[in-house]
């Protein structure tokens, strides 16, 4: 019984923590992910440096402290971040990827390959396994395009092409990022999973092309409370089953039923509620829970810095080459005579720095690898530590390079609203001049 | 009429009966810009959002309650996964055309639908509107002031004046 009343206390502590330090950190505009993680490794490391008893607060798992009250914390952050994909699927408008050009294609595919390969490489070099290689490389993957629409927003410049190609790539970025993390945590052979692969897609086609219109009919008809919803959740569970039973990758399965349910205005209505279940209790908590699990000794040992320089350095420079290169190639679609120009040189860099943030899924890709077994538990703090760096310098970095690679365009966008300023300064005058001559 | 008669009456009429002409209908193009948009809401909840005049082809719709998203700096909103389409309507943010504002994929039901059905769909998804389209083509809409109106009217104590 007591223990159940300090799992009660420390979810209590984690949530309230979380939307302060959320709040916190969004003051600064910076992702209110930071805060939350931040509360999270306070409260953790107040176990770890016995502060406090883990009995107290059994959000901590692992070297010893694991217990039957921290598998439901786990398992409750499990559901966060099920509900995070989740809604991030259902809020995506899937037309944004109807409208995806040329450049935002091949750009997002070597902003994500890029930094892939290059970690994958630079962490066998320094002695990793080949699979876990790959999982430190998925997690550079993702951008987390909320910090760069924000900062596009103030410099007002989200409407230019780049901005537009910006949004765009997000999309599929995250897309990409989801499902390579399949590879990294499925099991069997190749072409074994490859086909598990294809059988999902065509499941979820199946039901996005012929039965969730039934379905969700079939929920209207229940008439109970909230029957849309238990029976969309309910569906969504159904669907991370499966991806969890084929890819040991439960959130894939979350993705895809949110994509299916977007196309539905039915389900979009759901966004309320299920923001109300997700930002409410479930998502907070499991950035608290993954804040919770960097243990600070961690840095004693000096493989965790080096894994976070060099993790972070992939981090921006692939996805700045990666990305950048990716559109600069194409020429935004002006011909070859654009390709040398130094516009084409300068929308290109745009496009790959504003590709540098990652928040959310980099984090969710992380705890997927080691559940999924992917990066093992004696190497989980050096890669959650280097995880939680690189996306700390990712976000701190990437606005004042957005303004230094935009700067050109703040000031045209000054001058046209001074002289706009001017314009309506002398329409005015004439105005009084008109009327003073007609007194 | 009685009260329960004049309810049992309303709830089997067919929504192609009662709702409005287009003609009437708060309509906007998908690049129309937000301050017309503004103009409209000024005197109704919603705005609906088609691709052109011409074929109708309904895009989304923008309620009343989204102005504050409209009217909020960029600042104000949460960049957070599942929280930015919210964000993109922000007038300050770049803003400009009906459909950056519009909330695509709104909620429909058919002109043969009766005010019941209506009603149901309303109460389970807690809006006050719905789009009447026939093979995604607006042809009129269906809102709790439409009934209301119709009820008075089968009441014989208050006049529809969209319909006189």
């Amino acid at each position: 019984m007591e223990t159940v009343t300090w799992l009660l206390f420390a979810l209590g502590v984690s949530l309230i923590l979380a939307k302060m330090g959320d709040s916190l950190i969004e003051r600064f505009e910076l992702p209110g992910v930071l805060g939350e993680l931040l509360m999270g490794m306070i409260l953790g490391n107040l176990v770890y440096f016995g502060i406090v008893a883990p009995q107290y607060l059994p959000i901590v798992s692992g070297q010893g402290f694991t217990t039957d009250m921290t598998a439901v914390a786990n398992f409750l952050a499990k559901l966060g971040i099920i509900f995070l994909l989740f809604l991030g699927a259902l809020d995506t408008d899937i037309n944004q990827l109807k409208r995806t050009g040329v450049t935002a294609t091949v750009s997002t595919v070597l902003g994500v390959f890029v930094p892939l390969l290059l970690a994958w490489f630079a962490l066998m070099k320094m002695g990793y396994p080949s699979r876990e290689a790959f999982a430190g490389g998925v997690l550079l993957t993702a951008t987390s395009i909320g910090l760069t629409v924000r900062v596009m927003m103030d410099l007002g410049v989200l409407k230019s092409e780049v901005g537009a190609a910006s949004l765009s790539a997000s999309v599929m970025d995250d897309f990409l990022g989801i499902a390579l993390v399949i590879f990294a945590v499925g099991s069997g052979s190749l072409v074994e999973l490859s086909l598990k692969i294809v059988a999902f897609f065509l499941i979820t086609g199946v039901v996005w092309w012929f039965l969730v219109d039934y379905y969700i009919e079939f929920a209207e008809r229940l008439h109970v409370e909230k029957g849309i919803l238990g029976m969309a959740i309910g569906m969504m569970f159904l669907f991370a089953a499966l991806a969890e039973g084929w890819f040991a990758a439960a959130i894939e399965g979350a993705f895809m039923m949110g994509l299916v349910l977007s196309k539905l205005p039915e389900g979009k209505r759901l966004m309320e509620d299920l923001r109300a279940i997700g930002y409410g209790l479930l998502i907070p908590f499991f950035f608290v829970h993954t804040g919770a699990m960097l243990n600070l000794t961690v840095f004693e040992n000096a493989n965790a810095l080096v894994l976070a320089a060099v993790m972070s350095t992939i981090a921006v420079v692939g996805k700045v080459i990666g990305r950048g290169f990716g559109a600069w190639i194409t020429a935004w679609g002006r011909g070859r005579s654009f390709l040398f120009a130094k516009e084409n040189f300068w929308m290109s860099l745009q496009m790959g720095i504003g590709s540098v943030p990652r928040t959310e899924v980099a984090l969710v890709d992380l705890m997927v690898a080691i559940h999924g077994g992917a990066i093992p538990s004696k190497d989980a703090p050096e890669f959650i530590a280097a995880t939680l760096i690189f996306i700390t310098v990712s976000v701190l970095i990437t606005p004042p390079l957005l303004k230094w690679a935009f700067r050109r365009e703040i000031e045209e966008n000054k001058s046209l609203k001074a002289a706009r300023k001017m314009e309506q300064i002398k329409a005015t005058k004439e105005r009084i001049k008109e009327v003073k001559e007609r007194g | 009429m009685e009260i329960e008669s004049a309810i049992e009456t309303l709830n089997s009429l067919k929504i192609s009966s009662i709702m409005p002409r287009i003609e009437t209908m708060p309509v906007v193009t998908a690049q129309s810009d937000i301050l017309s948009v503004l103009k409209i809401l000024r005197t109704r909840h919603h705005v609906w959002v088609v691709s052109d005049r011409d074929s109708m082809e309904l895009l989304g719709v923008i309620r009343y309650l989204d102005v504050v998203d409209i009217l909020l700096p960029p600042e104000a909103h949460r960049f957070k996964l599942g929280m930015t389409s919210r964000t993109m309507k922000s007038l300050l943010g770049g803003a400009a055309k009906a459909v950056d504002v519009a909330e695509p994929n709104p909620l429909s039901i058919g002109g043969d639908a009766t005010v019941l059905d209506a009603l149901m769909k309303m109460r389970k998804y807690r809006v006050q509107v719905l789009a009447v389209v026939d093979e995604g083509r607006l042809i009129g809409e269906i809102s709790l002031r439409i009934v209301i109106d119709e009820l008075l009217r089968l009441l014989r104590v208050g006049g529809a004046s969209w319909r006189q």
